[in-house]
């Protein structure tokens, strides 16, 4: 077993940085994307109208009942030949979007189910219209209750970003495995890949508990 | 029809990805309870570093963590086939997670309980095994069942390394039909696993609530109401 070679780190940092950059970029589409669709598919999965819950709710299962691996295969390799095609790039969004926002309609529901029923008795009876008591009232109160597992599902959404280097997208694991290819630097890599994750992870991670701990204050306006 | 004509093989696959996934789970269960055992222990020489672990491997993505497993360990002189590799590496993963529900399960049981065990004589492994665990049961299981399916779709992870598992055949199947006929089935073949997997995790998931309902069973006896524990620590298993 070989020391760590810090001078090779540094060397391959570049490269590196470069995957984290398409990383960044891809898992901040995909959370932008599944957090809209997840606030959307709560609300239908909600609405009464049977048809649109039913498939909500099979959309939902489906994607948490089947690996992920094989849903990227399915887009990039399968929708192709039933002529649709995207970039890897949009294929890895559209995989990493698809995953995540049944994740978010599940928060996101949970969300909209802890606002009491109390509340809208409560603006009914302050003369408030039915839109500005979705929007002033429901809208916040839910997206406070679904901050923890939306937070959760955000951090595992730029984890799951890793998966995209099956189909090659240049991302930070692809970066690494690639570089072990020509240089069987594996330890130095993985160590590398593996404190950059831990850091963005760190990161997303406590600028949730920061948010969580602004709104749990319900009225301070500071 | 494609998939009719090469059944066997993708059975043979199927059969893989079944056996690898019990692997998993079973390594995954022992793992879990070790580390549990290490979060819960009273040194915190001891307690810190399995700690440490844990949460260094519910951060890390998975296909890096089974990535690194196959590719950093032959230098530490430990080789292991892609089909060990993938399994040591997925049960690890599992247990990191699976530890946390373990040990917010047995914490959710009441000290008054463990108490009351001592004070019957049930020492040791007996109070744990005998009325500990079984009330902790309806907090552990919602969420190891969730974590056993995971577990089962984490095993496609294999076919990164190369194990002969279900999606690994499936690849194999289009490649091979794709040269030698032309005109790619990928969309039929990656569909039908699909459906495959999912009724896979979907038995697991109905087996696991007939598990559920079975160790609710007492509860409903005794208190003529469900008299479920709620969880003392909500936990979201979000990867795969």
């Amino acid at each position: 077993m070989t020391a760590m070679d810090f001078a090779y780190i540094l060397e391959a940092l570049p490269d590196l940085m470069t995957g984290l950059k398409m990383t960044l970029i891809v898992s901040f589409l995909a959370i932008v994307l599944s957090c809209l669709i997840g606030l959307v598919g709560a609300v239908l999965r909600t609405s009464g109208i049977k048809p649109l819950q039913y498939a909500v709710t099979a959309y939902v299962e489906f994607i948490r009942g089947t690996p992920y691996l094989v849903q990227i295969f399915f887009i990039f390799y399968g929708l192709p030949s039933l002529g649709l095609r995207f970039s890897i790039f949009w294929s890895g969004v559209i995989a990493l979007t698809a995953w995540a926002s049944a994740f978010q309609i599940e928060n996101f529901r949970a969300g909209l189910a802890a606002v009491g029923r109390g509340m809208h008795d409560a603006s009914a009876s302050l003369g408030l219209k039915r839109w500005q008591h979705s929007i002033f009232i429901i809208l916040p109160l839910a997206t406070r209750a679904a901050l923890p597992s939306a937070m959760n599902t955000i951090v595992a959404t730029v984890k799951n970003s890793a998966y995209l280097q099956a189909i090659g997208l240049v991302e930070l694991t692809f970066v690494a495995v690639d570089r072990i290819a020509y240089d069987f630097r594996a330890i130095e890599m993985f160590a590398s890949i593996c404190v950059i994750y831990l850091i963005c992870v760190f990161t997303i991670s406590g600028f949730g508990y920061m948010v969580e701990r602004r709104l749990s204050r319900p009225f301070g306006g500071r | 029809m494609l998939l009719l004509e090469f059944q066997s093989f993708l059975l043979d696959g199927l059969l893989n990805t079944l056996f690898l996934s019990s692997v998993m789970i079973a390594g995954g269960t022992f793992f879990a309870v070790i580390f549990a055992v290490g979060l819960s222990a009273q040194t915190w020489w001891l307690r810190r570093p399995v700690y440490g672990l844990v949460e260094c491997l519910r951060d890390i993505p998975l296909m890096v963590t089974v990535l690194m497993v196959y590719f950093v360990l032959p230098h530490a002189g430990l080789s292991f086939n892609p089909f060990w590799s993938s399994a040591l590496s997925v049960s690890v993963w599992g247990g990191a997670n699976g530890a946390h529900i373990i040990r917010a399960g047995l914490l959710s049981v009441p000290s008054g309980q463990r108490e009351a065990a001592l004070s019957s004589g049930l020492r040791g492994w007996k109070g744990l095994f005998l009325v500990i665990v079984p009330q902790a049961m309806p907090v552990i299981l919602p969420p190891y069942v969730s974590l056993v399916t995971s577990l089962t779709q984490a095993s496609s992870l294999g076919a990164v390394l190369g194990v002969n598992e279900l999606l690994r055949s499936a690849q194999i199947l289009i490649e091979q039909t794709t040269i030698a006929r032309g005109g790619s089935p990928a969309y039929l073949v990656y569909g039908a696993i699909l459906v495959v997997y999912f009724a896979l995790c979907w038995s697991i998931s109905a087996l696991g609530a007939k598990l559920e309902r079975h160790f609710a069973k007492p509860y409903q006896r005794t208190n003529g109401k469900t008299g479920l524990a709620k969880p003392a620590v909500a936990l979201q298993i979000s990867t795969t």
